[in-house]
């Protein structure tokens, strides 16, 4: 079971630091999600643990050893990443971009053996795409596009699934359908799962722990039940929240909600325009 | 995140990134150079002439001075052709930019610059000595086929005239016309006559050809200015444009028609300076933002800032030869694009 | 991958229609081998032709197939090929489909060796074949080189949005130098090198055959054995990462491969651009986007297009030739309009 460790690391783009000294342990074997406003560091925080932005100081380790100093291909054979807006080149079918996933087992020319081919056969499975796996991608729904892309990630057989906003686009039972596959995959298959998210109520529904973050900061983490309280939605978003129990995980959710000065409304908005 | 509320942030971003302020300056500011630029222009040359006598042969010509024949009937028709042709270029380039949301486009994507070029060729070949002005016409009618073959591709597929469709469609009509032309050229040997051609620049602009010109650029700038609004829009992408409203293949088709009245004119009078349709809209969109409102009028300004500047640039450097104006652009021009490109990367 | 349950019907019958289309573009290349070396002034009956070739011919025949037409043919598949493939890894390294190889400044480069050459030293003497080919080599080179740098951020590394402008920004600065040295150059010259310009395969002698084998005999196969790396970097950056993909280094390695594979085309058959624009994504109709089909598919179209070309060049106004780049241009542009106002979105 592979370990996720970030350790005092700073990164950002260019010359704006975002996040500036943050330590968290992601838990082996549990859902964690990173929640925060827009802009809070949240896909950047998750882009450093994915190597794709280079950390400026600190360290992020996997089993113990500095990610930088592993080979790219040994990290990927230990953690899949799912960027948030993914676009397949025009003219693969869905057997083929999951066979992608099978990159880092692979050497040379890419012949898929009997041991890739009963991955990706099962990664079509479990996503429930056995009956498209020959169309082309392009002709997809968003849901089940985004599906297709978790099963690239399932085929390259990692414990560790990293997954940026895997439910933006996807209307309300899609967006669950994902979250249950998610969950599925959890429990039976013993994956690690990281995510941002930002559905607060999914959040607390499907996580085991969770990570608040707000100016690059972590405000908060742990259980929902701790992270998802009054006081807490108020440091982070600036909302004042009317909580209650989900009726299916018994964790706390956010039934509805006021921003804390109402009147601000046009000052928070343009921070949402910021955070793009 | 919603639509409505993508588009609404998209269009704040616009309208907040525009700085109307530097815009009017610019405009003012560049008016202002620009006049100065062009009696700077009229006065050097082959032979210097002060800038009182370039005042005096505009404003009380009198026809038995030869400095005020110089003056009116060859640096006079030049330089405001150069003026002319800079703001053409400028615009068309600015509008290919927001239409097809590429940043490498300019007119030459419409295939304006190859179907002149071939046109030219055939004159050249087949019509040696061909008066100037038809030559010119041919030019136009070469550049409107090449505009019409690339549109025509792009709107006949299923799914209309996407930016990526006319970007392709662009790049083979242009190979293909251009290798017609290179056929043409070497066949008949007359690729250097053509070189020459459009080395010439603006040199051999007259009063008449500025007299057909003009009412239609005039006309074609004006109508770029009151479709910049839709072409901001259309920058923002299809969705958001058809989402607010916006009909967008009829702007798409004057948009296009715009352009090609613009660069057609430009290209017959001068060959393919392309690289002002290109860098110009760049560097006003540096300096102004990413209303259109603002970059068509300002683009104009500096395109002709810079075309008089270069072509008075291309008689100074190594007199009494002529460089060639587009080389002396793209001189200026490739500096500055890589500095763009080192600079935005991401957003180019 | 015969009797697998994992494989659907579909993925085999997929793989054979692949296999049957590489095959029958194998066989219409052999056919137009035989036309194109009956084509020429001096005609072959196909039983002198067979009887040449094993070299049972006249002298004359055998003169004028092994010296004359053979070397040249050969020359337009290997080039066809290189500059197919070049295409078809710029297009996936940038996953931009406007990408071919003289985006990177190539065939400017060449062109531009070459004419500061003719114009510093006309013709003196027997113009210097074997000079010229190894000059536009380097300056495709030196070209290439130029536009990575300029596009290297220490940051970021190359981003191949960066490459392409600098890459079209560059090409402008060096055609713009061309104008003006054009107009220095006498009739004579300007006319060799325009036609060297428009791409023609001129160099038809073996030294030449021998020149470009070892370029393609290693690069070709390394473009083939990458194919793997390039269809994970056609996801983009952040999937491909995420695979494990050492990203710049190999980027790095796929661009010199196809820098090499048009730097040494460009040399001994002047600036065919088009073939390396349009042959991937005719590939791509045909095959699909799995580079394990394309790149095959890609180099050989290529061969057929160019060797097509060159034939008809050479036949449709004898004894004077076009060059092939033209008529590459000429029957490839019309075709790649029509499959572009046929495909969906």
């Amino acid at each position: 079971m592979s370990v996720l460790t970030v350790d005092q690391v700073a990164v950002g783009y260019a010359n704006a630091v975002i996040i500036d000294g943050l330590s968290v342990e992601i838990p082996a074997g549990k859902i964690t999600t990173i929640i925060g406003p827009n802009g809070c560091g949240k896909s950047t925080l998750l882009k450093a643990v994915a190597r794709i932005l280079k950390t400026q100081s600190g360290t992020v380790f996997l089993d113990g050893r500095a990610i930088q100093q592993l080979s790219t291909k040994e990290v990927a054979k230990k953690m899949a990443i799912l960027p948030q807006s993914a676009e397949a080149p025009p003219g693969l079918t869905i057997f083929e971009l999951v066979s992608y996933g099978r990159f880092p087992h692979q050497r040379g020319f890419g012949t898929l053996k009997q041991e890739d081919l009963k991955h990706i056969h099962w990664a079509i499975e479990v996503t429930g795409l056995s009956e498209l796996k020959d169309r082309p991608v392009e002709a997809l729904s968003g849901g089940q596009r985004q599906r297709v892309w978790i099963a690239m990630a399932l085929a390259q057989d990692t414990d560790i699934l990293v997954l940026d906003e895997p439910t933006t686009y996807l209307d309300l039972a899609h967006q669950l359908d994902i979250l249950l596959l998610l969950k599925k995959l959890n429990e039976e298959e013993g994956k690690t799962i990281v995510m941002v998210l930002h559905d607060l109520n999914h959040a607390s529904r499907f996580s085991h722990y969770m990570i608040a973050m707000k100016d690059g900061e972590v405000v908060t983490e742990g259980k929902p039940e701790k992270v998802m309280t009054h006081t807490n939605l108020q440091a982070v978003f600036d909302i004042n929240a009317f909580l209650a129990e989900c009726p299916f995980s018994q964790h706390p959710i956010c039934l509805s909600y006021q921003l804390n000065k109402e009147t601000d409304c046009l000052s928070s908005f343009s921070g949402y325009s910021n955070a793009r | 995140m919603s639509a409505s509320v993508k588009e609404s942030v998209e269009m704040k971003k616009v309208y907040k990134g525009s700085r109307p302020i530097m815009a009017t300056f610019i405009m003012i500011g560049g008016m202002i150079g620009l006049l100065f630029a062009i009696g700077l222009s009229i006065s050097f040359g082959a032979a210097d002439i002060e800038l009182a006598t370039v005042w005096s042969s505009v404003f009380h010509f009198q026809p038995e001075l030869t400095s005020h024949q110089i003056i009116q009937e060859i640096r006079l028709p030049r330089v405001l052709g150069a003026a002319l042709v800079g703001a053409c270029f400028a615009v068309a380039g600015s509008i290919m930019q927001g239409m097809t949301r590429n940043p490498l486009a300019d007119s030459g994507l419409l295939g304006l610059n190859a179907g002149a070029a071939f046109m030219l060729a055939i004159c050249f070949a087949f019509f040696p000595g061909l008066p100037y002005m038809y030559i010119i016409l041919f030019s136009f009618l070469g550049a409107a086929v090449g505009a019409g073959l690339v549109y025509g591709v792009g709107s006949v597929a299923k799914g209309g005239l996407t930016p990526m469709r006319l970007v392709l469609a662009g790049a083979a009509v242009s190979a293909l016309l251009a290798a017609l032309s290179e056929g043409i050229a070497i066949h008949f040997r007359i690729g250097q006559d053509l070189a020459f051609w459009y080395a010439g620049g603006v040199s051999g602009t007259k009063w008449e050809h500025l007299q057909i010109m003009t009412p239609w650029i005039v006309v074609a700038i004006a109508g770029a200015i009151v479709l910049s609004k839709s072409i901001t829009l259309l920058s923002l992408g299809d969705e958001v444009a058809i989402g607010l409203g916006q009909r967008t293949g009829v702007i798409k088709f004057f948009g296009a028609l715009i352009v090609l009245v613009l660069a057609g004119a430009a290209v017959s009078v001068v060959g393919a300076v392309g690289f002002v349709g290109l860098i110009v809209p760049h560097l006003t969109r540096f300096l102004v933002g990413n209303d259109y409102r603002w970059i068509v009028p300002c683009s104009a300004i500096l395109g002709s800032l810079l075309v008089v500047l270069a072509d008075f640039a291309a008689r100074m450097v190594n007199p009494p030869y002529e460089t060639p104006i587009g080389a002396l652009i793209a001189l200026l021009g490739v500096p500055f694009f890589l500095y763009l490109a080192r600079k935005g990367g991401k957003e180019l | 991958m015969s009797e697998n349950k994992y494989v659907s019907v579909y993925q085999q019958k997929r793989h054979r229609k692949n296999v049957f289309i590489i095959i029958t573009i194998v066989v219409l290349i052999l056919l137009m081998l035989m036309i194109s070396m009956n084509t020429g002034f001096i005609r072959l009956t196909p039983g002198e032709l067979f009887r040449t070739l094993f070299g049972m011919g006249t002298e004359k025949q055998q003169l004028i197939l092994f010296e004359f037409r053979l070397p040249r043919i050969v020359i337009s598949i290997l080039v066809g090929m290189a500059l197919a493939v070049s295409g078809a890894i710029l297009q996936g390294v940038s996953r931009n489909a406007l990408a071919d190889p003289g985006i990177l400044g190539i065939n400017a480069g060449a062109g531009l060796a070459v004419m500061l050459f003719i114009s510093f030293f006309p013709s003196t003497t027997a113009t210097p074949v074997f000079f010229l080919p190894f000059l536009a080599f380097v300056g495709a080179g030196v070209t290439a080189v130029l536009i990575y740098v300029l596009s290297y951020k220490r940051d970021e590394g190359i981003s191949p949005i960066r490459l392409l402008l600098t890459g079209v920004a560059i090409a402008a600065g060096i055609s713009a130098a061309m104008i003006v040295l054009t107009l220095r150059l006498s009739p004579e010259n300007y006319q060799f090198v325009a036609v060297w310009m428009a791409g023609s395969i001129w160099g038809s002698n073996w030294k030449f055959v021998i020149a470009l084998l070892p370029w393609i005999l290693i690069l070709l196969p390394i473009a083939f054995a990458k194919s793997r790396v390039l269809n994970t970097l056609n996801l983009g950056e952040m999937p491909a990462t995420g695979l494990g993909l050492a990203i710049e280094r190999e980027r790095l390695i796929l661009l010199a491969v196809a820098v090499g594979l048009a730097g040494a085309s460009v040399s001994v058959s002047g600036g065919i651009g088009f073939i390396g624009l349009i042959a991937p994504h005719l590939a791509r109709q045909l095959v699909g986007a799995k580079h394990q089909y394309l790149i095959p598919t890609a180099a050989l179209v290529g061969s057929l297009l160019l060797i097509t070309a060159d034939t008809i060049g050479r036949w449709i106004i004898e004894p004077s030739e076009v060059p092939a780049g033209i008529v590459v241009a000429v029957i490839g542009a019309p075709y790649f309009l029509y499959l572009l106002a046929k495909s969906k979105a």
